[in-house]
């Protein structure tokens, strides 16, 4: 099979987390698998699907600072991508070609992840459920779903961060810190910036060749279709009040 | 009443569990950073405890959840029924 690889793009959330659906729904009807890779403009506070968004965002700090805010159809918890921060990446194939383990298919996806910061000279690390630590902090978290026999992994890799920045607009749960027994975010997150100074493009140029390493691949676009269903979906669905606030 | 119960389970999630109740739950929303397939299925399970007792015992709630997660195949992953009914208990005793 050849994966359909859409390059690093730039993105609102809205239509990020869209996209993501609308591609679901087209490899569900037959379309090529697809990896993509996305930057956040504006930089978007992502919240899991479990999450009460007033329990997890500073909305008045985001609104402050023209930060976007959007509830992700996959579990896990709230990040803030920066758009100098991070490269993000989707998977979206059909559930067939992947373990059924959740655990086995998230080491897979990951190890595609490690394989593109070693390109780097990062070495890192699967940690279940869903993160890649490097140097014993985490450098990318992960989260899946799957749905209609389709499988969508989405994750971030970070390429730079502002903690105080990212303090200012999360509220960071005392009971998640105080069971790693770790004082502050600052100490468990870190970022290919801290192990080599390259540029985006250039990190994204080897994280992208860990993904397509050992595939049969074509660079390609979203269809005309897909375009049109990701629109209707950013308004209806990803930038509604009813989606967002619905926890 | 109201109360909010937040805990970061052990090799899991962050799990909170917000509940209204007086003599029966009357309310409840179980919220954190764990995944749960199909997702909207959360809301079974929560619908699931409504009306229940508050004097249940943590042995009747857990078999509620895990009753409901084997009829709708739920796959739970960084939580459990059993975490899920001991912060439910802690909530509401």
């Amino acid at each position: 099979m050849k994966w359909r690889i859409i390059p690093l793009h730039v993105t609102n959330g809205f239509t990020a987390m869209a996209i993501d659906e609308a591609v679901s729904e087209s490899v569900k009807e037959g379309s090529d698998s697809t990896i993509r890779f996305w930057r956040w403009n504006p930089s978007t506070v992502s919240i899991g699907y479990f999450q009460g968004i007033e329990d997890e965002v500073n909305l008045n700090e985001c609104k402050k600072n023209n930060i976007d805010v959007v509830r992700r159809r996959t579990g896990g918890g709230a990040v803030y991508h920066d758009y100098n921060g991070e490269i993000t990446y989707s998977v979206i194939g059909k559930e067939e070609i992947f373990p059924k383990s959740i655990h086995e298919s998230y080491n897979i996806i990951c190890g595609w992840v490690i394989k593109g910061l070693s390109n780097i000279g990062i070495d890192s690390k699967f940690i279940p459920i869903n993160d890649i630590i490097a140097s014993g902090k985490k450098i990318s978290g992960n989260a899946q779903t799957r749905r209609n026999g389709v499988l969508l992994q989405h994750g971030t890799i970070l390429y730079d961060l502002d903690v105080n920045k990212m303090f200012s607009l999360l509220k960071i749960s005392k009971e998640k810190i105080s069971d790693k027994m770790i004082k502050s975010v600052e100490d468990r997150v870190t970022k290919i910036k801290n192990f080599k100074n390259i540029d985006i493009e250039e990190a994204y140029n080897a994280i992208m060749k860990g993904f397509t390493i050992n595939k049969e691949f074509y660079i390609g676009k979203l269809t005309n279709e897909e375009i049109n269903r990701a629109k209707e979906l950013a308004s209806e669905k990803y930038s509604s009040k009813k989606w967002n606030y619905m926890r | 009443m109201e109360k909010i119960v937040t805990e970061k389970i052990h090799g899991g999630k962050l799990v909170r569990i917000k509940i209204n109740f007086e003599k029966n739950i009357e309310n409840i929303k179980i919220t954190g950073d764990f995944f749960l397939y199909p997702e909207e299925s959360i809301e079974k399970i929560e619908n699931s405890l409504i009306g229940i007792d508050k004097n249940s015992s943590e042995e009747i709630i857990t078999n509620k959840i895990k009753k409901i997660v084997k009829e709708n195949n739920i796959e739970l992953i960084g939580i459990d029924e059993e975490s899920i009914s001991k912060l439910i208990i802690k909530s509401i005793s």
